[in-house]
């Protein structure tokens, strides 16, 4: 963007107006965290599938590393286009061959992801069902029920709009902080407990479980990578992003290490797993007793997982659209039909949810631990590779060109968060079955990290077939809607400050 | 009033192209409407020689009466900016009004009326006065494929019109492999009119990928 223009100009003072603030770009942020999914989905099923207690612990640990990576991550944004994307950042910093890889990657982590989902979204809404209206239908007759649903409002090209979102959004925080409140006012045997907060408990069962619960607090940060999607739309291309990102940061920081501090304190550190595998959900709606906000939560969960569904549902498909657009992936992806809907992106990952549900309702697989626990780390796991990568991209794109950053922004924290994030990687990739909880050498506990080693060879080859066959996508790898422009005119138009 | 020569008017046509020829319902989301009807707005300037693109900037030209009001406004406006911006400044800035500006030019041209019997609560959506004008733009992008290099201005909407998310409109009306037609007939346009329907593509997709599509 030019910043050259006289503030006064007509034309400078509209299009300043139009820009989002950070209270916009917040929203937009924590919108797709979902908060509730995690504190009463994923926190009380890490509990008992890992059977560590030092969750609590993990999220504040890796709040601080991602907010290392943040620094440098939000200071590449102002240089690049398509900052929304990880790829973007990795075809950048370690080139479009690595970044074609990283794409497909990030394609099938937020993949993993959205179709997770649908195994907290069925049981939950069954158990709603059963409770409430006493009919007794199985987990994945909900399951197809949100699918059809979702694949519709996908198609209708509905985003469940900012109101409702904030709305939705607020009333979660609420209720957590109000069962984290409850909560630690009756901790078990009566007095509180720090132990799940500190740093001892990140490696009780040895060092390895340190990559096993960064996993999962991961998991719950999915979506504080999202504020350079607006990095466009930002106000002030320097502080909008930055600042809402970190915000972000602190704020997930705060709701889930207090609500997985409370969970363990009320149900005793020594009895938190059990009662996690007893009570699932119920482990954070018991805290504050079985009264109107246990029931009122219940409901929040079961609109914040679908709206967690739907808001991954959409960022999948914009990323595949994204990636037709470049042709990196096949054209018909990048189209759109009637109204600027992408019913083809829209529409591929409907299937794969179809098929999903179906492969384990027909295997019988229990939803919540193996559909929702396993494939939400899995895509938390690709999630981290992925930051990894590009921490390391932008300690490599600033060394070429320092491009007026400090020295703690281009280099030092990058440089500390990609090595703490790829120690983090090589931990989990090590104990994944401490992750999943099953017997070590299980099959579970290679195929899944190895399909993101699979994906990426193929992203890598596919890559490499780019750059010596079609040389014209190739050199727009990464531009994301840019790419249509770069591919025209390379140098005679370029957003950043 | 009406006749099916249209115009002569690009942003009109695209206004016509993106809305059904019955009913007035808009074929695109409102946003990337209004980016592609500013795009449209600053490709006539630029086929009437007053403007140009140069590096992706937007630059006065030429001079003489605009050829009507509203593209005397857009020309007031462009050269009483004190630097020249991007034409995806442009766009930005164009897009909240250009729809409802060129609906007005047609009104005015006797090419929309008001819609009859409209639902309660709804804006007052304009619908062609007759539909037969309205299909027109398609029969002459149709006939301008047909001779690449021959037709800038129907070129150029045809192109705008894919950019912004109209292709598979253009698709059902125009022949099997159109699409490769147009885009050697695009070949042929400016490189400042290229340069603008890029741009009118990028800030459509930008606006989808960001959400506010």
């Amino acid at each position: 963007m030019p910043r050259k223009q006289s503030p006064r100009s007509p034309v400078s003072r509209a299009l300043a107006q139009d820009r989002l603030g950070v209270p916009a770009v917040l929203f937009f942020v924590l919108a797709g965290v979902a908060p509730l999914t995690v504190a009463a989905g994923v926190i009380p099923a890490a509990f008992q599938t890992t059977g560590l207690t030092g969750i609590p612990a993990a999220f504040v640990v890796v709040a601080a590393i991602l907010a290392l990576f943040a620094t440098g991550y939000v200071a590449m944004t102002r240089h690049i286009t398509n900052s929304g994307a990880f790829y973007a950042f990795v075809s950048r910093g370690l080139g479009r061959v690595t970044g074609v890889a990283a794409a497909l990657v990030a394609l099938l982590a937020y993949s993993f992801l959205q179709v997770g989902l649908y195994g907290a979204l069925g049981p939950a809404a069954a158990a709603q069902a059963a409770a409430d209206l006493h009919r007794h239908t199985p987990w994945w007759a909900w399951a197809l029920g949100a699918w059809a649903v979702i694949t519709l409002l996908g198609l209708l090209r509905v985003d469940i709009t900012g109101r409702v979102l904030g709305v939705l959004l607020c009333a979660e925080i609420a209720v957590i902080l109000a069962e984290t409140v409850t909560g630690l006012a009756h901790p078990a045997g009566g007095r509180l407990s720090f132990a799940t907060l500190s740093p001892a408990a990140l490696t009780s069962a040895g060092f390895g479980t340190f990559g096993v619960l960064a996993v999962v607090a991961v998991l719950g940060f999915v979506g504080f990578e999202q504020a350079p999607v607006l990095a466009e739309e930002a106000r002030n291309a320097r502080r909008t992003v930055p600042i809402a990102t970190y915000v972000a940061l602190s704020l997930i920081a705060v709701v889930y290490a207090g609500a997985s501090w409370a969970m363990a304190a009320h149900a005793g550190t020594a009895h938190v797993v059990a009662a996690a595998g007893r009570l699932g959900p119920g482990l954070l709606f018991g805290l504050g007793g079985s009264g109107g906000l246990a029931g009122a939560a219940q409901w929040l969960f079961l609109t914040s997982l679908f709206a967690a569904a739907l808001a991954f549902h959409n960022a999948v498909w914009r990323y595949a659209y994204a990636l037709g657009r470049e042709n990196v992936l096949p054209a018909a992806l990048g189209r759109t039909g009637g109204n600027n809907i992408p019913k083809a992106a829209s529409l591929a990952q409907s299937a794969c949810g179809l098929a999903v549900i179906v492969v384990y309702a027909v295997a019988g697989w229990d939803p919540m631990t193996r559909l929702f626990f396993w494939l939400g780390t899995t895509g938390g796991f690709g999630i981290l590779v992925l930051l990894a990568l590009t921490a390391v991209a932008v300690v490599l794109f600033f060394a070429r060109d320092h491009r007026g950053e400090n020295a703690w922004r281009r280099l030092v924290a990058p440089a500390l968060a990609a090595t703490a994030l790829t120690g983090i990687v090589v931990l989990a990739a090590l104990h994944y079955a401490t992750l999943l909880g099953v017997p070590a050498g299980a099959d579970a506990a290679w195929v899944l990290p190895a399909s993101y080693v699979v994906t990426g060879l193929l992203g890598l080859g596919w890559g490499l077939v780019l750059k010596l066959r079609r040389p014209r996508t190739y050199a727009a790898i990464g531009l994301g809607a840019h790419a249509v422009t770069g591919q025209l005119t390379p140098a005679a138009y370029r957003t950043g400050s | 009033m009406t006749g099916l020569r249209g115009t002569g008017r690009l942003a009109d046509d695209l206004y016509l192209l993106a809305h059904h020829e019955t009913t007035g319902k808009p074929r695109l989301q409102p946003r990337a409407a209004g980016l592609g009807l500013a795009g449209a707005l600053l490709a006539e300037l630029m086929l009437a020689g007053r403007i140009r693109c140069w590096r992706g900037l937007i630059i006065p030209a030429g001079d003489g009466p605009a050829a009507d009001d509203l593209a005397g406004r857009l020309l007031g406006l462009v050269a009483s900016e004190s630097e020249h911006r991007p034409g995806r400044d442009w766009l930005l800035y164009l897009a909240p009004t250009a729809t409802g500006e060129v609906a007005a030019r047609l009104a005015q041209a006797g090419y929309l009326r008001p819609a009859p019997g409209r639902r309660f609560g709804h804006g007052a959506r304009p619908v062609p006065a007759d539909p037969d004008s309205a299909f027109a733009p398609l029969v002459r992008v149709k006939s301008a494929l047909r001779s690449p290099g021959r037709d800038a201005q129907h070129t150029a909407l045809a192109a705008l019109a894919a950019a912004i998310g109209l292709s598979h409109h253009l698709a059902a009306y125009l022949p099997p492999h159109a699409d490769r037609r147009l885009a050697e007939a695009a070949g042929h346009l400016s490189p400042g009119l290229r340069q603008l329907i890029t741009q009118a593509q990028a800030a459509v997709d930008s606006a989808l990928l960001a959400h506010r599509v």
